[in-house]
C-alpha cells in the first residue's frame, strides 16, 4: 500500500501537478483548497493576474462537481453538507497553469455539459463576453441548473487555449465526465 | 426599518447596509455554494426598504476580490433593481472599487457598467498603501 502511494505520488509530481484532490467534495472543500491554492500561487511569486484565473477556473470546476456528479450523499445521511464524488487537480505544464476535474454524470447532465461546451468552443473572446452578458441577464429558472451556463462561459474568457473536455461511455453504462482548462 | 449587516465568511462576502443614511457597502469574496439562496433575502431587504426611503441619494459601495459566476448573476439583479429605482428618479450613486493591479476586477466592474443606463457607475480605483 505505502509503495502503491509512492508511485501515485510520483506520478502526480512528474505530471507536474501541484495539488490533487480526489473524494468526497463539498462547499467546505472549495473554501479549504481554494484558499490554501490562492495563498501557495502568492508564496511562490505567481503574478496577482494568473491567480485572479487559477482561482476562479478552481471554483467553477469544483462548484460544477457539487452541481453534477452523479455519485453522492445527500445531507440527511452526511449529517452536515451534501457530498458529491470527484477529482480536480492543479498543475503546471510548459509555464501554463491548467485546472482538471473529474465526476461521473447522470445521462441528463451529460447532455447539459456536452452541449454548453460544445457551444463555446468557436466563440472568440468578444463573442463569449456577449455571450456571457447575455446569459447573465436571463431570469432565474430558464435554465436547467440555475446558473444558465455562465460556470463555462467565465472559464472559456479565462483560458488561454481552448476548453477541453471528454465524456466517457463505462461498460456499466455510466459516463466519466472531464474536462481541462489551461490558463 | 432595521439595517441589514452580514458578516463575511471565506465564501460570502460581508455586507452592511444602513437603512437610514442610504449608504450600503458590500466588501469581500462571494462564492457560496448557492448563490441564488444566499442573495435572495438581501435582494427582498433592498426592495422593501426602497418603498420606504426617502433621503436624497443612495450609495453603494463595493469591493469585491472575487465573484464566481452565480454570485456575478446576483449582482446583475441587485443593481438592475437599483437602475430601475434611479429611472423613477432617485438618485444612486454605485462605487465599484478596485485594487490597482486587479484588471479582473476592473474589467467586471466595466462589463456591470454597460449593462446599467440610470445610475451612477464608478470606477474606483484602490490603491494600496
Amino acid at each position: 500500500m505505502a509503495l502503491s502511494i509512492h508511485k501515485l505520488y510520483d506520478s502526480l509530481m512528474q505530471e507536474g501537478i501541484i495539488f490533487c484532490f480526489c473524494g468526497s467534495v463539498s462547499q467546505s472543500i472549495v473554501e479549504g483548497i481554494g484558499e490554501t491554492l490562492w495563498q501557495r500561487m502568492e508564496i511562490e511569486g505567481t503574478e496577482a493576474n494568473t491567480i485572479r484565473n487559477v482561482f476562479p477556473i478552481f471554483v467553477e470546476q469544483v462548484q460544477n462537481i457539487l452541481t453534477h456528479s452523479a455519485e453522492k450523499i445527500s445531507p440527511e445521511r452526511s449529517g452536515g453538507e451534501e457530498l458529491r464524488f470527484g477529482i480536480v487537480t492543479v498543475g503546471k505544464s510548459n509555464g501554463h497553469f491548467y485546472v482538471s476535474c473529474g465526476n461521473y454524470v447522470e445521462q441528463q447532465s451529460a447532455e447539459i455539459l456536452g452541449r454548453r461546451l460544445t457551444q463555446l468552443r468557436d466563440l472568440d473572446k468578444e463573442q463569449l463576453k456577449e455571450f456571457y452578458k447575455k446569459q447573465r441577464k436571463l431570469p432565474p429558472g430558464e435554465d436547467e441548473s440555475g446558473g444558465a451556463g455562465l460556470g463555462f462561459i467565465d472559464m472559456a474568457r479565462r483560458v488561454s487555449m481552448p476548453l477541453e473536455f471528454q465524456i466517457i461511455p463505462m461498460e456499466d453504462g455510466r459516463l466519466f465526465f472531464s474536462m481541462i482548462a489551461t490558463i | 426599518m432595521d439595517h441589514l449587516i452580514i458578516e463575511g465568511t471565506k465564501s460570502s462576502p460581508h455586507v452592511h447596509f444602513d437603512a437610514d443614511t442610504g449608504v450600503l457597502e458590500i466588501r469581500g469574496k462571494s462564492y457560496p455554494a448557492n448563490a441564488a439562496q444566499f442573495y435572495t433575502p438581501i435582494l427582498g431587504w433592498v426592495e422593501e426598504w426602497l418603498g420606504k426611503f426617502t433621503a436624497r441619494q443612495i450609495t453603494l459601495n463595493l469591493e469585491m476580490i472575487y465573484l464566481n459566476s452565480s454570485s456575478s448573476k446576483a449582482f446583475l439583479n441587485l443593481f438592475s433593481i437599483l437602475d430601475r429605482h434611479a429611472e423613477s428618479g432617485q438618485e444612486v450613486v454605485i462605487n465599484w472599487g478596485y485594487h490597482e493591479e486587479d484588471e479582473t476586477a476592473l474589467e467586471c466592474g466595466k462589463e456591470f457598467m454597460e449593462d446599467l443606463e440610470a445610475v451612477n457607475f464608478n470606477l474606483v480605483r484602490i490603491t494600496e498603501r
